[in-house]
């Protein structure tokens, strides 16, 4: 990765906090970034529910085992490691974390991930999430890219609290809430396209992000419509 | 429609979430509303003003689609916010309101409004019930809206935690919506219904639906008892 094309990936998320835009589809860019910057094969954002669980808002790519994989965290894995201590947890071998994490180890595994990032989503005092990192190979990442890790993971929470200005610890839960529910109107329109279209979930994903894009449209708000019956994709 | 399950719903938020009253409204947009259920005469008058001003904390949950956490009402910014509520809900006795709406997703039903005499934020185990039962008021107006009868209903939300709601219970959700032509609602409901009736997990059926190995056929007249 060059300096360049780093610059570049900071400069368009910027640019994408100037307009109006939507917080899921943000941090879906954000995690598809993840994946080309810091050569892993896959990232997801985690938000805590603020029940002592996590769920997934993004990840780079909708495959239905991703996503189970990222949510399977809840309760046990890395990620909730990482909520609950506040700090980066980074398993060079997931096989070998078995012990720690019986059902997260033998599901990674499965679905061919070697090695594991969670770095936190951190604001002031508080975890609000963890960016979570997924490598086919085992072995860690290095210093320098943990730090653009942790960079990135940083403008995931800056723009995921910029929605609304954040004064105080309500506007975070009221922000976090809002997010979750977005990521449910999400599911809930892929099933739509995807029964409709006869695709699959990741393609009726990239449908509907396609069209929001195309049509300049905040992704959530079109799946409501989708859902809600006003409009047809 | 589940009205004493409401009020069991409530009844159990206030002694929990440590407030002084509660009320459930089910709304069909921010300004059409029906109060269901209040614990007290406080939270029945905050659900009229709300009713009658067309404007307040739960006008804002249902609009945006999350809570509306207000630890002072008497604080310079809610008189600006909501210039009419504001001082006819302290006039009432509230200091604080904590306004969580009722919805899964695209599914909105209405609003659960806690409120408190004297002023101070929810501590985060509070928060963390009020969303417990805000989850469990929006099932029981599912549920009550499909005729899911109350035992099922009861029995239901005891296994079926939405925290824990896989993303296929959603992606079901809308598949089933675009078989049976219908609302993302009664389709959830039909789902659940289905589910409970086979005394089987939600996430299995949702799997089953996802995996296109289930298919829910429109049955006339729409909306009745599932009782396939």
């Amino acid at each position: 990765m060059s300096e360049r094309q780093l610059a570049e990936t900071f400069v368009e998320l910027a640019d994408t906090l100037v307009d109006e835009f939507d917080v899921v589809d943000f941090l879906h860019q954000v995690t598809v970034r993840c994946a080309e910057v810091l050569g892993v094969s896959a990232a997801g954002v985690l938000l805590t529910d603020q029940r002592g669980g996590l769920r997934v808002v993004a990840a780079s790519t909708e495959r239905t085992r991703l996503l189970g994989l990222l949510q399977q965290q809840t309760g046990q894995g890395p990620c909730t490691e990482c909520l609950h201590t506040g700090r980066p947890v980074a398993v060079a071998d997931v096989a070998a974390a078995a012990d720690r994490w019986p059902r997260f180890a033998a599901e990674a595994c499965q679905f061919g991930i070697a090695s594991v990032h969670a770095l936190p989503m951190r604001l002031r005092t508080e975890i609000i999430g963890t960016l979570n990192l997924f490598g086919t190979e085992p072995g860690l990442l290095d210093e320098d890219t943990i730090w653009l890790a942790q960079a990135l993971a940083d403008v995931a929470t800056i723009g995921l609290l910029q929605a609304r200005s954040i004064r105080d610890r309500e506007s975070i839960a009221e922000q976090l809430q809002t997010a979750l529910n977005s990521r449910v109107v999400i599911e809930q329109a892929k099933g739509v396209i995807a029964e409709r279209r006869r695709l699959d979930m990741d393609e009726a994903f990239a449908l509907l992000r396609g069209a929001a894009r195309s049509g300049n449209r905040r992704l959530s708000e079109l799946a409501r419509a989708v859902v809600d019956g006003t409009e047809t994709i | 429609m589940g009205d004493d399950l409401v009020a069991q719903v409530c009844a159990a938020a206030v002694a929990v979430v440590h407030v002084d009253g509660a009320a459930v409204s089910m709304m069909v947009s921010p300004t059409v509303r029906d109060a269901l259920h209040a614990t007290d005469r406080v939270s029945g008058e905050l659900e009229e003003w709300q009713l009658a001003f067309g404007e307040g904390p739960c006008v804002d949950a249902f609009a945006g689609g999350g809570p509306v956490l207000v630890a002072d009402l008497s604080s310079d910014g809610c008189s600006a916010r909501w210039p009419a509520f504001t001082p006819a809900a302290l006039g009432s006795g509230a200091r604080a309101v904590f306004t969580l709406p009722l919805q899964v997703g695209a599914i909105r039903l209405g609003v659960l409004d806690l409120y408190r005499t004297r002023p101070g934020r929810l501590i985060p185990q509070e928060l963390a019930d009020a969303l417990g039962f805000a989850d469990t008021a929006a099932l029981v107006l599912v549920d009550g809206a499909a005729g899911t009868d109350r035992a099922t209903a009861g029995l239901g939300w005891q296994r079926d935690d939405p925290a824990t709601h896989q993303a296929e219970v959603h992606q079901a959700t809308g598949m089933v919506l675009a078989q049976l032509g219908t609302s993302a609602e009664s389709a959830f409901a039909r789902l659940r219904a289905h589910a409970y009736a086979r005394d089987r997990q939600l996430c299995e059926v949702a799997h089953e639906v996802v995996d296109r190995r289930l298919r829910f056929e429109p049955d006339p007249p729409p909306d009745d008892h599932d009782q396939e």
